[in-house]
């Protein structure tokens, strides 16, 4: 009971962190004290007009920052959205159909999975024209192969209970029957997964950033860390240049995660088909 | 006008090397008429739910074939295909899982009613009918699937055949997750449905004396085939 209470407090938290963080995402310029071209003097400490001090160019740490939590959040959740949606359409019919089918995406879904992700990013990254639109789309593309193999065991389990049969049997269309009555109740395992995919495209995002292998023209945390390191912030020992962003992915991360592993944890609680 | 299954056997491959596969059963033939209930028996594991779930067209056979009105069923056209999956239906043992937990059961049911075209004004007055006939009221289809019993969840669950108005319900272990005062109830119900409806039963069940109190006719798998009783 304890246990459970904790959980609930961890995920109420981790849900108020992140509410923070989608605002920041979502209403930068009411929250931001500067635009994100407005200009002064470069690398000031912090002060009254600056709280995080400014750039080697003069822009506002601070509005950086705020600024930034929208391209974070953005190449997070979208690129697990792909996923999960890859991952979903991959799992299901390989599991309702199985047979050949069944063999053919699960063989391709292994040769997805040994494919070190990092280094394949980075080449195809450095290749393509760097983008959000392609971050997502690589990202997404290359994460789905856990909710696939997770969906497809589920959906494995759950076609062979009395009402998916008796669906089959009344004639129900197989998309309707996969959309219908499998995907509703196989939905709280791919959540936790859904969470845990954004919280790793975020890091794979930063880290991307980081090596400048990131959209240029949109200022992420993981590029202000980036910056910080090759305009001379960590020369200069401007902690309140690199230290927030970097202090942002991790909470950011970890509030994702942990409602991820809240959604995880809650799954023997709930009502569901076993 | 008969569902019968010819020279039908099943067999699952039983990992990657050739020449694993377990047959469930082989050469297996029997003809269930309009009105009558043919039951069968058998061991655990000795394919009488493999056989139900292929005679309904659920799972194909390895051999053989499963005719429908005289027609093969592997070799029916679109709509013909289509009317046999409604006239060819099965009711499961386990009843907490004979609907979605996650609909009413008012919606499972009008689900089905959307599926063969029942204008949705006509649907109430349907739904009406068949839980009269399965001894049911109206209150039960705003509840979810948890919040009914099991005795409930197996009428209801005829019911939801019923509106398809089937010729044949291929009954796997209906009564057996029920206590015994619930178990008579639904048995009985199903003698009224056939005699009223005329609807034919593959009553599949591993209790001999329930098997012989619903059938006209006996078949046992035995080793993988039929061995068929005669009159009962």
């Amino acid at each position: 009971m304890r246990a459970m209470d904790a959980l609930k407090s961890t995920n109420r938290g981790a849900m108020a962190l992140l509410a923070v963080f989608l605002c920041m995402a979502a209403f930068p310029s009411l929250i931001a004290p500067y635009g994100p071209s407005e200009r002064s003097m470069p690398y000031q400490a912090p002060g009254p007009e600056h709280i995080l001090g400014t750039t080697n160019m003069g822009n506002d740490i601070l509005s950086e920052l705020i600024y930034g939590a929208r391209i974070s959040l953005l190449v997070g959740f979208a690129s697990a959205l792909l996923a999960t949606g890859i991952g979903l359409a991959v799992g299901l019919t390989a599991g309702y159909f199985r047979g050949a089918l069944d063999e053919v995406l699960m063989a391709f879904t292994d040769v997805v999975l040994i494919i070190p992700k990092i280094p394949l990013i980075i080449i195809l990254a450095a290749f393509l024209r760097p983008g959000v639109g392609i971050l997502i789309l690589v990202l997404g593309a290359l994460s789905w192969e856990s909710i696939a193999r997770v969906v497809r065991s589920k959906t494995l389990q759950v076609r062979e209970t009395g009402f998916v049969m008796s669906a089959r049997c009344m004639g129900f269309p197989p998309l309707r029957i996969m959309a219908s009555d499998i995907v509703p109740n196989i939905i709280h395992v791919v959540l936790p997964k859904f969470m845990l995919a954004t919280a790793a495209a975020m890091i794979s995002e930063a880290s991307l950033s980081f090596l400048g292998l990131g959209d240029p023209s949109m200022e992420s945390w993981g590029a202000m860390v980036s910056s910080a390191f090759t305009k001379g912030g960590f020369i200069r020992e401007m902690w309140w240049w690199y230290l927030p962003p970097g202090i942002c992915i991790t909470l950011c991360v970890l509030s994702v995660a942990a409602i991820g592993f809240a959604f995880e944890e809650g799954e023997g609680t709930t009502v569901r088909v076993e | 006008m008969s569902l019968s299954a010819d020279r039908l056997a099943r067999a699952y491959r039983n990992g990657f090397l050739p020449g694993s596969r377990r047959t469930v059963f082989r050469d297996l033939s029997l003809t269930i008429r309009p009105g009558e209930t043919f039951g069968l028996m058998g061991n655990s594991g000795a394919g009488k739910s493999t056989l139900g779930r292929v005679i309904a067209g659920l799972e194909p056979p390895t051999a053989g074939r499963v005719c429908f009105h005289g027609r093969d069923t592997a070799l029916m056209n679109r709509s013909e295909y289509r009317a046999f999956r409604r006239s060819v239906q099965v009711m499961f043992q386990d009843p907490s899982a004979a609907f979605n937990p996650k609909k009413t059961i008012g919606t499972s049911y009008m689900e089905v009613l959307d599926l063969i075209g029942t204008p949705r004004p006509a649907q109430k007055a349907v739904i009406a009918g068949i839980l009269e006939s399965v001894g049911l009221s109206g209150e039960l289809l705003g509840r979810y699937p948890h919040q009914i019993s099991g005795g409930q969840s197996q009428r209801l669950a005829l019911g939801r055949i019923l509106l398809l108005d089937p010729e044949y319900i291929v009954l796997d272990e209906p009564t057996s997750a029920l206590d015994v005062s619930v178990q008579a109830q639904i048995l009985h119900l199903l003698k009224e449905l056939q005699s009223e409806r005329g609807i034919g039963y593959l009553f599949i069940s591993h209790d001999e004396a329930v098997v012989r109190f619903m059938a006209s006719r006996v078949g046992r798998i035995e080793d993988g085939r039929l061995v068929i009783e005669g009159e009962a």
